[in-house]
């Protein structure tokens, strides 16, 4: 295991979800569990935010300017808005960087569950819809493509660092972490953006209806990204001591796979079940609260954000990790301790990671 | 297994190969392939392809799921997921490694992908306009998530305790998978890696690229003057990566060695390639692999065909190695662009390149683009002692990884 020296530090994070655009409307709704109203201006929100829980106001032309905006997809660009929030510091600017931008070597990690499902329908119809079945919009060929939002965040803010989008559904953020974890501490890369992204869609939510019919959970959308880098950068807000994954065969294996995962990565990285200040499962009210403690016992605090967020599948693990953070900061029994973060995918994968929260400087 | 926690000098090699393509299944049909200069390229039949003026690609034809999954049922998973247990199978198969082996070591299953399921999205859409499509839409929903094509690696095998990752860079894909497994082996995290690439066919991105000009009629011509696309194929390649120590421990075969790899983003265009990153991407890999320029043998290109691609790279590559170019060869003239399987099988190629003291060559081939000036060895393999090969892979996003192997000498 790498020593604690080149642990690598969370400095920094952005969202853009159902509590609002940028770290301060986010950290606000996680805090006073409060919901901002939809706005009657926003298209997508009149029309979804009845049935799930949608970005109260997305402005996509406001945010990112309006050159290049009109053939990005939602979830394009919802993760460029949100990288754009955390790489100018101003969750309302996400303007294009020229070429000689300062984060030119910066690598951008990006979870998804299978990029954008409505994109990729959406461009399969065109080829029944029209006279000849290639009559389709090249513009949005690149969309069907999962690692589009990805490479689309890297060209908008000149990011030439390694770059890589993971699938993994719910377990998809603790797969970035991971991934950019291991690229600091390979030398890969000095800083990463590690983020993961999900957007609301008829198409996603119809997948939903056919393999999970018995699922009533809201479903939510959202991106969350955190800023990754070396100890020598200077304090930042948690140390991530470790990430570990398992997999069950059956859906019911999953606690017991969860609670081995979970075990696995306290001894390996030396902190005692009773060190752990917090559980954020993704998902809150099962299966993963129950893996959890018949590992810990009961000592311990539970964040959940699921309840206000909606599912927001690929990205929900990143936003339990922000939770974490937030969470961590106004806690003053968090410092010194550990965050444990789990997800469980409908795939059978699991995943776990512990964070250090560190006080503030 | 070792449990060794080596740290970052730990060398790591190829001690299994798994292809499943056009042109091969199983090492000893993939290497006779590629000595052969066998082509994928045919008519495709796994989607309705009425409307289209031309659609040779290179499918897997008369590919049978069943003679590989064991445990996980070929219903429930997609065609590319299950390229990928087959691939898996063949893999540890070639590794001499059985699931308790996988179980009783940390394993790590990476597996790349370009579209992952799409070919279920596309089914799922025939079914709504009123076609006629064989499964159920429910049973076509639960293969789509694309975390299933590693995740039913580790259920196959039955590793409650495997990292799983499922790495959807696109056609540099298999490439990055490898590369990840050589990172989580060089940090001590992981003893053995299963990594690679996977893609089935898919009606979306063969309209894509059709629409695009990008296709080509007949076969697929890398560096030709006359060359004019690509041909979509499919397949799936696994390699076993593990750490040295362990590989001796156990007395294992072992194809070739993982020198290093690079991987850096264009930032540049969606779809276009752009030749000072892919120049700045090989060095990034070479200088992690510890090796110069002059002592690369061959280069397996990402080669796709494309008039853009391939000037774009071997003018890449000729910044790089200036005018002492290696023999730059294009698999992708016989396997087709097997899209995120593509530099998986790419790197097998390689490896068994060097096992075997031979290069595959680039089928197709009449007359040399003067603007891709590259020998790359036309129609007919030749015997050579390779002892450094790279292996590119270049994606949509700008998604750039190149993979340095070499021949074990202990």
């Amino acid at each position: 295991m790498s020593s604690p020296a080149r642990t690598p530090v969370i400095r920094s994070w952005s969202a853009i979800s159902t509590l609002g655009i940028g770290p301060e409307a986010h950290r606000s709704g996680l805090l006073t569990r409060a919901l901002p109203e939809p706005d009657p201006t926003d298209a997508f929100a009149a029309e979804h935010g009845g049935s799930a829980a949608v970005i109260p106001s997305f402005p996509v032309r406001t945010l990112l300017g309006k050159k290049g905006t009109r053939s990005l997809d939602r979830v394009t660009a919802l993760a460029v808005a949100t990288v754009g929030g955390l790489v100018t510091g101003d969750p309302t600017d996400a303007a294009p960087f020229d070429a000689d931008a300062p984060v030119a070597e910066r690598g951008l990690v990006l979870g998804t569950t299978t990029g954008s499902a409505q994109s990729m329908m959406d461009f399969t119809r065109s080829t029944f819809d029209g006279e000849k079945p290639f009559f389709v919009d090249p513009a949005k060929f690149p969309n069907t493509v999962m690692n589009c939002a990805a490479g689309r965040a890297a060209i908008w803010f000149q990011l030439r660092g390694p770059n890589a989008t993971v699938g993994g559904g719910r377990v998809a953020g603790l797969h970035a972490l991971n991934y950019s974890r291991r690229l600091l501490l390979t030398g890969r890369a000095e800083t990463v953006l590690c983020g993961a992204a999900e957007e609301h869609s008829p198409a996603r939510a119809d997948l939903r209806a056919l393999t999970d019919p018995g699922d009533t959970t809201r479903l939510g959308e959202g991106c969350a990204v955190v800023e990754v880098g070396g100890p020598e950068g200077g304090p930042g807000l948690a140390e991530i001591l470790g990430v570990r994954f398992g997999m069950a065969r059956r859906p019911e294996d999953a606690r017991e796979v969860l609670a081995d995962c979970v075990r696995r990565t306290l001894h390996d990285t030396r902190v005692a079940a009773e060190d752990v200040w917090a559980h954020l499962p993704s998902r809150s009210g099962g299966t993963e609260s129950e893996a959890v403690t018949g590992v810990l016992g009961t000592d311990f605090r539970t964040h959940t954000c699921d309840d206000l967020l909606g599912d927001t599948s690929a990205a929900a693990a990143m936003f339990a990790v922000v939770a974490a953070l937030v969470h961590a900061a106004e806690d003053d029994s968090a410092a010194g301790r550990i965050a444990l973060i789990t997800a469980i995918d409908p795939t059978g994968a699991v995943g776990c990671a512990l964070l250090r929260p560190l006080p503030a400087p | 297994m070792s449990d060794g926690h080596g740290g970052t000098a730990r060398r790591v090699v190829v001690t299994g190969l798994g292809p499943v393509s056009s042109i091969g299944t199983g090492v000893t049909d993939f290497l006779d392939g590629l000595r052969a200069g066998r082509s994928g390229a045919r008519p495709m039949e796994l989607f309705d392809t009425k409307g289209f003026e031309y659609s040779n690609g290179c499918e897997v034809a008369d590919f049978d799921p069943t003679r590989w999954q064991r445990e996980v049922a070929t219903e429930d998973v997609g065609r590319a997921t299950q390229f990928a247990l087959a691939a898996a199978r063949l893999a540890t198969a070639d590794a001499g490694l059985s699931a308790e082996d996988l179980a009783s070591a940390r394993t790590l299953i990476a597996v790349g992908t370009t579209d992952g399921e799409a070919h279920e999205l596309d089914r799922i859409v025939e079914h709504e306009v009123g076609r006629p499509v064989a499964d159920s839409p429910e049973t076509m929903a639960r293969r789509v998530p694309v975390g299933t094509l590693s995740a039913a690696v580790a259920q196959e095998f039955n590793l409650a305790q495997a990292e799983t990752i499922t790495i959807a860079t696109a056609c540099a894909a298999g490439n990055y998978a490898i590369g990840y497994g050589l990172d989580a082996i060089r940090l001590g995290e992981a003893d053995i890696a299963l990594c690679g690439g996977a893609d089935a066919v898919c009606r979306k991105t063969f309209a894509g690229f059709y629409r695009l000009g990008t296709i080509a009629p007949e076969v697929c011509q890398p560096f030709d003057a006359d060359r004019k696309g690509i041909l979509t194929g499919e397949g799936g390649g696994i390699l076993v990566l593990e750490a040295l120590d362990s590989a001796l421990a156990r007395g294992a075969r072992i194809h070739a060695e993982v020198l290093g790899y690079g991987l850096n983003c264009d930032a540049h265009h969606p779809v276009a390639p752009f030749q000072d990153r892919i120049a700045d991407c090989v060095r990034l890999a070479l200088a992690d692999a510890g090796v110069k320029p002059g002592e690369v043998d061959l280069i397996s290109a990402h080669g796709t065909g494309t008039a853009a691609n391939d000037v774009t790279e071997s003018s890449a590559i000729r910044d790089v190695y200036g005018k002492e170019m290696p023999r730059t060869v294009s698999m992708k003239s016989m396997l087709g662009h097997s899209m995120g399987a593509a530099s998986a099988l790419g790197a097998i190629g390689c490896a068994l390149a060097i096992e075997h003291g031979f290069i595959p060559p680039t089928i197709n081939h009449e007359t040399t683009d003067p603007e891709c000036a590259v020998d790359c060895v036309p129609n007919h393999s030749v015997t050579a002692d390779l002892r450094v090969v790279q292996n590119n892979g270049l994606a949509f996003g700008g998604n750039n990884s190149v993979v340095i192997l070499g021949r074990y000498e202990s």
